[in-house]
């Protein structure tokens, strides 16, 4: 355990290094404002009870956790705590705080506001993330050392105190909030959240704009040994339009914006007013095929059978996708998780055949073909696109796709009740470790493998295994099968793996999107 | 029937409407796909997860119990909390209801104050070429959609001369109509067109009544005709219009808030709809439909100084 850690602390030093070196050229400019424009404004700013990406990318500005995600996303580094060691029998772990933390209102960040932070966000009953520290049976402080002790060996728990849920709140201040219940003290709470992160919330307009102030009490420093952040002031804009966000940078209103379409992508890139930012992720797109072998009205599936789901794999030519809707900006999936995710095992899938999809959908029984559908999300122009070859591609070897436009919820609710033949996909991780998204695409006891049915026992076996697995070989021996027999059933569509594209004027700097997709702003900076 | 009497049964006739409205759409809400715990969730929401929250948020109680709650609730002036913004739904429609009444009103203003005097030029000069050119020009303005228009007046006089802000509120009241004014223009630009023809259609009916050659044989000046006696007799079916078009002008606004970064009730609804945010879309049905009721009931005002038989 100690050595992964060195590992993983020497390849976030070099990866640190490789990310701050344009801006080592100049010297950060201190002060001032950057403003930056985001799609949809964030919900509720509670690390524990938020379900949004809207929520979780920016609550990093606000909150810290014990251990922070390395920019690369595939490791961790120290946050509020400096130190960290697992026991031999991997069933405990004991973590040094940062001594002279303070939060952004002054006060100091203790090993109780720890432990009451932890207890609040491993409580079965808050919040949809809690299972990430289900692991966790008893937490004990004694002076800057806190002390978990785990119900068994669990090798995500790292990870796991580097995700956003695990964040440090400062307790007095919480339970100071009005409110009688506790979720009435958090509504109020996260409407001016105070944590230990470079920047403190001082204003926030709904849907139109947020404002933060440099934290004076942040703990990091630059690497010229002075104060993070640079910036004095952050807004944040809510502009929900594509066109309008770049209107509005072109224009020099804003410094910068995020989710440029990948179609105006070039237009940037050649603009010598702006810097196009394409950010490696975790962002995975491809299409959930329903495996089950009937239908809720009793029809039988054809893609109950792995030669049918194979055949419509090897009939995409993904890179005619990936041309197509990303303008190349896409690479094709390699296993159901990204190449960005630790323990990624990649492989070439499902080369584009259309005489070997013929081949195997008449060995299904299915020579002539079969009609199917898709459930797609309405006003998405990648999923338009990406459908739109796929069904002709597929029209080739006979299979009729049939695109129903729904809204999102309308798509989930299906999805749920496993009402579907297939659905449009897309996935980010929360956590820089692959067991989030095998729980949900692999794992058939947690919501039935994507709820496509889809079920490799072998695979459960390996998952749960893998979950109390502290030999790090041995974990990715067992990654590596799970990937290769994920690949083999294909219950998705393979698609493309795209990278987080986002935009700034020139002299607009620092700015980091990890692959969990998290906005750091504790590095930015405008020149004057 | 006097005024006062008139506008008191109209408002009385407010109350079921608004019982009305209440009841469909409390049922339509429910009967989309979906509810605002899977739109919360998302695709990751275990069942456990999804029980829970059910529970928290009183789903799990029967329809018609949650609906009585609901009325109950509103009685009192209570429209609950957001699902999604976890904030009560009375703050954020107060916060988000200036802007949308703003954009509307002054889309109004404009779309009146474009179409009036074209249709005048238009009807006096019919079958000519100011007819002509003011027709083609308004046939464009109403056959674009509105999310071009609006894009296409931001990169010209945003982006490009600078004149006007790239979208966004601004702070302040004159700052607010500043950057509201080309999101206004857009709007304003369809619905004039509607009104122009409208209106030169009825100017031109009006001049052929036989009041109008009597007015002229009467020795009055061609102007007095057409101010005092056809304009006004005109813009009797012109008002309704513009009365029963504001409904109209506020969905229209949700494409233009999403456009223009204008925080109003339009982009509130479409993304209280998609989370599935049911007090939200209730409350908010229910304002509008209070909204739209008062503006027919301006518009029966108006028409009765216009025409004071309308009282009669």
């Amino acid at each position: 355990m100690r050595r992964t850690w060195l590992r993983t602390g020497f390849a976030a030093l070099v990866a640190a290094r490789i990310l701050a070196l344009p801006h080592n050229a100049e010297a950060a400019t201190r002060g001032g404002k950057m403003v930056y424009a985001r799609y949809a404004d964030s919900l509720f700013l509670d690390p524990v009870l938020n379900d949004a990406n809207t929520d979780i990318w920016v609550l990093t500005n606000l909150y810290d956790t014990l251990l922070a995600p390395t920019k690369d996303g595939l490791g961790v580094q120290p946050g509020l705590a400096t130190k960290w060691e697992s026991a031999a029998d991997g069933k405990a772990l004991t973590l040094t705080l940062r001594s002279g933390v303070k939060f952004a209102d002054g006060s100091p960040l203790t090993a109780d506001d720890v432990k009451w932070s932890l207890d609040r966000a491993r409580d079965p009953k808050a919040g949809a993330w809690s299972s990430s520290l289900a692991s966790i049976d008893q937490i004990d402080t004694a002076g800057d050392t806190v002390k978990l002790t785990l119900k068994h060996p669990d090798p995500t728990i790292i990870p796991a105190l580097a995700t956003f849920n695990a964040a440090i709140m400062p307790q007095k201040l919480f339970e100071a909030a009005p409110g009688v219940t506790p979720e009435d003290k958090a509504k109020a709470f996260a409407e001016k959240p105070v944590g230990s992160g470079p920047f403190i919330l001082t204003a926030w307009q709904r849907g139109v704009s947020m404002t933060l102030r440099r934290n004076p009490y942040y703990w990091k420093p630059a690497e010229d040994g002075e104060a993070l952040p640079y910036l004095d002031e952050l807004e944040f804009q809510i502009i929900p339009d594509d066109a309008t966000r770049l209107l509005k940078l072109k224009a020099g209103e804003i410094d910068g914006t995020e989710f440029v379409p990948y179609t105006r992508v070039k237009e940037l890139q050649a603009d010598p007013s702006l810097r196009m930012e394409l950010w490696p992720s975790t962002r995975v797109t491809y299409l959930t095929m329903f495996a089950g072998t009937s239908y809720k009205d009793g029809k039988p599936n054809p893609m109950a059978n792995v030669k049918v789901r194979q055949a419509l794999n090897y009939a995409v030519n993904k890179d005619a996708v990936i041309g197509i809707t990303t303008l190349g900006l896409g690479k094709p999936m390699r296993s159901f998780m990204s190449a960005t995710t630790p323990l990624f095992v990649g492989q070439d899938l499902y080369k584009y055949d259309p005489a070997k999809a013929r081949a195997l959908l008449a060995e299904a029984g299915f020579a002539n073909g079969f009609e199917t559908s898709v459930l797609a999300l309405s006003g998405n122009a990648d999923e338009a696109n990406n459908l739109a070859i796929v069904q002709q591609m597929w029209g080739q070897i006979g299979v009729k796709l049939r695109i129903d436009l729904v809204d999102n919820a309308t798509r989930t609710a299906r999805y749920r009740a496993e009402d579907f033949a297939m659905r449009t996909s897309l996935w980010t991780n929360d956590i820089s470790d692959p067991s989030q998204i095998t729980s949900y695409a692999a794992y058939y006891p947690n919501i039935h493998s994507l709820h496509s049915q889809w079920q490799d026992k072998r695979v459960d076996e390996l998952f749960t295994a893998s979950q109390q697995e502290i030999d790090a070989a041995a974990r990715a021996a067992q990654y590596k099968e799970i990937q290769e027999r994920y690949a083999a059933a294909a219950p998705v569509v393979f698609l493309y793996e795209t990278p987080y594209p986002v935009a700034f004027r020139k002299n607009a700097h620092g700015f980091v999107q990890i692959p969990l997709g998290n906005n750091l702003f504790e590095g930015a900076f405008v020149e004057k | 029937m006097n005024r006062a009497v008139l506008i008191a049964a109209r408002l009385l006739q407010i109350v079921p409407t608004f019982l009305a409205i209440g009841l469909v759409v409390f049922v339509l809400a429910r009967l989309l796909p979906g509810d605002p715990v899977s739109a919360m969730l998302g695709d990751r929401a275990t069942d456990e997860a999804v029980t829970r929250l059910h529970q928290q948020m009183g789903l799990d109680r029967p329809l018609w119990a949650q609906f009585l709650l609901f009325v109950g609730s509103v009685l009192h002036g209570d429209f609950g909390t957001s699902i999604a913004l976890r904030v009560p739904v009375t703050a954020i429609i107060a916060e988000r209801l200036p802007a949308t009444l703003m954009l509307t009103a002054l889309a109004t203003l404009l779309a009146v104050g474009i179409a009036v005097p074209l249709a005048f030029v238009a009807a006096t000069q019919a079958g000519r070429w100011p007819d002509y050119l003011i027709r083609a020009v308004f046939q464009v303005g109403l056959s674009s959609p509105i999310f071009y228009v609006g894009l296409l007046l931001l990169t010209v006089f945003a982006a490009g001369l600078r004149w006007f802000p790239v979208g966004g509120y601004g702070d302040g009241l004159a700052a607010h109509l500043y950057h509201l004014l080309l999101p206004a223009l857009t709007l304003a630009l369809s619905f004039s067109a509607v009104i122009m023809r409208n209106l030169r259609a009825a100017i031109l009916e009006v001049l052929q009544a036989e009041f109008v050659d009597f007015a002229r044989s009467k020795g009055l000046s061609r102007r007095v005709v057409l101010f005092r006696h056809v304009l006004r007799n005109a813009l009797l079916s012109t008002v309704t219009l513009v009365g029963l078009q504001v409904g109209a002008l506020l969905g229209g606004a949700v494409i233009t808030e999403s456009v223009f970064a204008v925080p109003g009730v339009g982009r509130l609804m479409v993304e209280s709809i998609f989370a599935r945010d049911y007090p939200v879309i209730q409350a908010l049905t229910l304002v509008l439909a209070v909204i739209v009721s008062l503006a027919f009931l301006a518009t029966d005002l108006v028409q009765m100084w216009l025409d004071p038989r309308v009282a009669r």
